[in-house]
């Protein structure tokens, strides 16, 4: 059961699209985040959702009331922002109940809530500290207080992490997920941070140019990437372009330049495109190869990087260039140097 | 002992201001408490302070410099908020067209508002030819012609310096406080006015000292009318009284300082920080 919809919605600023006929559905309890690099219509995806701009074509329906028209203070949804936007002016306190003066809550109860909400947080006794007195992860802990003591129907994160240092920033999104469960509140989480969205979220929507590429939990995207957009995205760096494909009894068969590889069964379709990790590449010197190799392909090294726990190696081949992370325990490789690449079959992915 | 070294970075401003403002200042003020090179005597100013006509003028000038701070603030907050809001472009464009009255002097313009409000001015003749009033208004010569004078010399800087706070108040801040519920009304009261304070303060404070110690606009618009700069003026030069003229000079300066210290004690009062 969905909680909202976005129906074929259309959103342009001036001439340019940046959304077209975007289609989003997601069910109650779930986070889901948006995912990709900048501009590609993430940010403007949440602001919709919120109401803070207003899609030229196409319904938003939540809870199959449709909220295309309803104005952002009736809406009900709290807002976490990248910068925090804390009321300079108020106290924490102050910034907390913002919202619940707002629903003319009673005083007591007011105060209530927002001890409360500053206990889910960790932020009891900074109730009288102003936000220039504060750090950038007690602000960013203040402003989920304030977007949560309103008991938001969908909590909204518009990169809310990108301004802390790396530490804080892990801690930050394991709590953001306990409080998340705890509350059992439908968020939706923007980042292009990978690793940040894939550890806190139920299903992650990968987009690009306005559309989203892929839309699955994030093994399934990790594992089974459906587009080449999507498995450049998360660290597939090769990709071989093949000309045809053949299924076989223990495989498929992908051919490129009239050399075959052997790929595994695919559990979805995917199209002519093999993308690898360079983790899951090998290297062999030429003469010390060892006899039973998948899928072989000679090349030369072009360049050698090293990484700390590995080698990175640019490997030049008949089928194109390759990137390979090998480990550092072996003796490098030279540049220059003939060698064999093996492309294990299980690590090649089909994608469209 | 190095970090002394940045102290002389403000040195000369410091040396100007003492030699050409502190010590005159003071002094003035000095003089004002020795009428006879005697003793100290501040019978002058009791007997001030007992003289209806100053305290009329006194009045007047007070009345007078506050209206023309409210006016300013009133047509100056809206202004400044549209235009604060406007793309970088139009905002340049806007912000000239607001500098723009500053480039003419005070004569100027003060003169040009006697041909509006004037007996026969603009005013009169196009209030009459469409037959609201049957005889002229007496605007010109009165405090109202001197604070119209004021307000037009005065609302580019109110504007300047609230589109300045205005600019520097986040966009996000305002979306903030309407996802959390508070209607247009809401936002404007609870988040941008706040926000706001130390602007309408720093352009209060601007257009009150300006307007209390304005002497063009008020000798050339108010007629018979005094004001504390004119009636200094006169005592000066035309009655060559020149410790009445102190006196004067003293009290428009404490007025001035009283009125700073409750505006900045306002301002703290309703925007904390810290």
């Amino acid at each position: 059961m969905s909680l909202f919809t976005l129906q074929d919605v259309t959103v342009a600023y001036q001439k340019q699209a940046i959304l077209q006929d975007f289609n989003l559905s997601i069910g109650e309890g779930e986070l889901v985040s948006l995912l990709g690099p900048s501009g590609c219509g993430k940010t403007t995806t949440l602001r919709l959702i919120a109401g803070f701009l207003q899609s030229k074509e196409g319904k938003f329906l939540f809870r199959e009331k449709d909220y295309t028209k309803v104005p952002v203070n009736k809406r009900n949804f709290g807002f976490v922002f990248q910068n925090y936007a804390l009321f300079p002016h108020m106290t924490v306190f102050d910034n907390v109940a913002f919202g619940l003066r707002q629903r003319k809550v009673s005083k007591a109860s007011i105060k209530d809530r927002v001890l409360r909400v500053l206990d889910i947080v960790s932020l009891r006794g900074f109730e009288e500290r102003f936000p220039a007195a504060l750090s950038g992860g007690q602000k960013q802990r203040v402003a989920i207080a304030r977007a949560l003591v309103i008991e938001p129907d969908l909590l909204l994160f518009d990169e809310p992490l990108s301004n802390l240092d790396a530490n804080l920033r892990v801690n930050m999104r394991v709590e953001i997920r306990r409080i998340q469960q705890e509350l059992g509140i439908t968020t939706v989480y923007v980042s292009h941070d990978q690793e940040e969205c894939f550890s806190i979220s139920d299903k992650v929507a990968i987009m690009n140019k306005g559309i989203i590429e892929q839309l699955s939990d994030p093994a399934t995207i990790y594992r089974q990437p459906k587009t080449k957009f999507v498995a450049d995205f998360i660290g597939f760096k090769n990709f071989i372009q093949f000309d045809r494909r053949r299924q076989e009894s223990d495989g498929i068969a992908a051919t490129v330049q009239g050399i075959t590889l052997t790929v595994q069964q695919q559990d979805n379709a995917g199209g002519l495109v093999g993308a690898i990790r360079p983790d899951d590449l090998r290297l062999y010197p030429l003469d010390a190869a060892p006899m039973t190799v998948e899928n072989a392909v000679q090349g030369k090294v072009l360049i050698s990087t090293y990484l700390g726990r590995s080698y990175q190696y640019e490997v030049q081949t008949s089928i194109g260039q390759f990137t390979v992370n090998d480990d550092a325990g072996a003796a490098p490789l030279a540049n220059g140097q003939d060698v064999v690449l093996e492309i294990p079959k299980k690590q090649i992915v089909l994608v469209d | 002992m190095r970090n002394y070294y940045k102290y002389l970075l403000i040195l000369p401003g410091v040396l100007f201001l003492t030699i050409f403002m502190l010590v005159p200042i003071g002094m003035t003020i000095i003089s004002t408490f020795f009428p006879n090179e005697a003793a100290a005597d501040t019978s002058n100013y009791a007997s001030l302070f007992r003289d209806s006509y100053f305290l009329e003028i006194l009045w007047t000038t007070l009345r007078v410099s506050i209206v023309t701070t409210i006016i300013c603030m009133v047509i100056g907050f809206p202004t400044a908020y549209f235009i604060a809001r406007m793309s970088a472009k139009m905002k340049a464009v806007l912000l000239i067209l607001t500098i723009f009255p500053l480039l003419t002097s005070p004569v100027v313009r003060s003169f040009s508002w006697m041909v509006i409000i004037g007996r026969n001015g603009l005013v009169n003749e196009a209030l009459m030819g469409i037959g609201i009033i049957q005889e002229p208004l007496e605007i010109l010569y009165t405090p109202t012609a001197v604070i119209i004078g004021l307000v037009h010399l005065f609302l580019p800087l109110t504007i300047i310096t609230l589109v300045g706070v205005m600019e520097s108040i986040e966009s996000d801040l305002l979306t903030a406080a309407a996802s959390l519920g508070a209607s247009r009304v809401g936002v404007f009261t609870k988040v941008v006015l706040p926000l706001c304070v130390p602007g309408l303060v720093i352009g209060g404070i601007l257009v009150f000292v300006g307007s209390f110690t304005a002497y063009t606009t008020p000798a050339l618009l108010g007629g018979q009318q005094r004001v504390l700069s004119t009636l200094l003026y006169q005592n000066a030069n035309t009655l060559n009284d020149w410790h009445m003229a102190s006196i004067l000079a003293a009290i428009m300066i404490v007025v001035t300082f009283i009125v700073i210290t409750c505006m900045n004690l306002l301002a703290n009062k309703l925007n904390p920080r810290r």
